[in-house]
């Protein structure tokens, strides 16, 4: 996988974290991972489509996406419902557009597929075994990670 | 307090109607993620669901016409963007008006809503205010 698609969506999250959460993101080093796979309570997927094809999924704890959707709305959040798991994906979902932007600089044209949220923690979505690389971050409220699962198409 | 001011554009119509975009939205933040019976919120979740949708078309047609005034370059990009806003908000109240006018749903929509704003007030609308600092443009305000 080529450093840009990398970079597209490690710059798109810190943008958008800067922007909709006042949080800056740091990078930890990037490790080859079977399938996507994760350990976090709150995961979101997202499709990606066209020039590039795959998915990307992104995971938190439950107590950085609470504290994610406090950060925006000004109100403690006690648990996951529906208004929190829907307010994740959109943040995912913003995330993925403004990625799709910066590989449109790299001539890769592609669309995100809406996102999928997935509560609980252990989920595993193989990919039939193939390699996934995945990006450590970290922001003062805690970590997170982005897997990503992209291949050129055909 | 979702309003901060870093969102401000430095233009008084538009940052007044921003604050009463984000003011009326965490009201009707509140009152989905309140405890209350969903029977005994509903009339209040339907009638700020009310309110916003018609405050947002508003205010949308309000920055339009400043834009338009100013000679704003990028007008048309923002008017799309405020049109897939519209059309966001569109989607959901046929979803409502087809009968899936249910507390989880509703949740979903105030939080979409919620990213959508803060997205486009925080950042495209910052734009606006780059634009009338740059040419140092003169305005009437009404």
């Amino acid at each position: 996988m080529k450093a840009e698609c990398i970079n597209a969506f490690y710059s798109a999250t810190q943008d958008v974290f800067n922007l909709m959460l006042d949080l800056r993101v740091e990078r930890g080093d990037i490790k080859v991972v079977e399938g996507l796979v994760s350990s976090r309570n709150a995961n979101v997927v997202l499709g990606v489509t066209g020039d590039l094809k795959g998915s990307i999924l992104f995971s938190f704890t439950q107590d950085m996406t609470l504290e994610m959707v406090r950060i925006m709305s000004g109100l403690e959040m006690k648990t996951i419902d529906s208004f929190v798991s829907s307010a994740l994906g959109e943040v995912a979902n913003i995330i993925g557009g403004n990625a799709v932007t910066n590989l449109t600089n790299h001539n890769y044209i592609c669309d995100i597929v809406p996102p999928q949220v997935i509560i609980g923690e252990y989920q595993s979505l193989s990919m039939a075994n193939k390699k996934a690389l995945l990006i450590p971050l970290r922001t003062h409220i805690g970590e997170f990670d982005i897997n990503i699962f992209l291949s050129e198409s055909q | 307090m979702m309003w901060k001011e870093r969102y401000s554009i430095g233009v008084e119509l538009i940052d007044n109607q921003h604050k009463e975009l984000f003011k009326r939205l965490s009201h009707f933040i509140q009152i989905v993620q309140s405890e209350t019976n969903w029977e005994d919120k509903m009339d209040d979740v339907k009638e700020t669901l009310d309110f916003m949708k018609d405050y947002v078309i508003y205010h949308f047609n309000d920055e339009e016409r400043y834009q338009e005034e100013i000679n704003y370059p990028d007008l048309e990009v923002h008017r799309e963007a405020h049109a897939k806003f519209r059309e966001g908000i569109n989607d959901y109240v046929r979803i409502f008006d087809q009968g899936e006018f249910n507390e989880e749903k509703i949740k979903e929509f105030a939080a979409k809503l919620m990213a959508w704003l803060i997205m486009h007030v925080g950042k495209m609308d910052q734009k606006i205010g780059e634009y009338v600092k740059e040419k140092g443009v003169r305005h009437n305000e009404s």
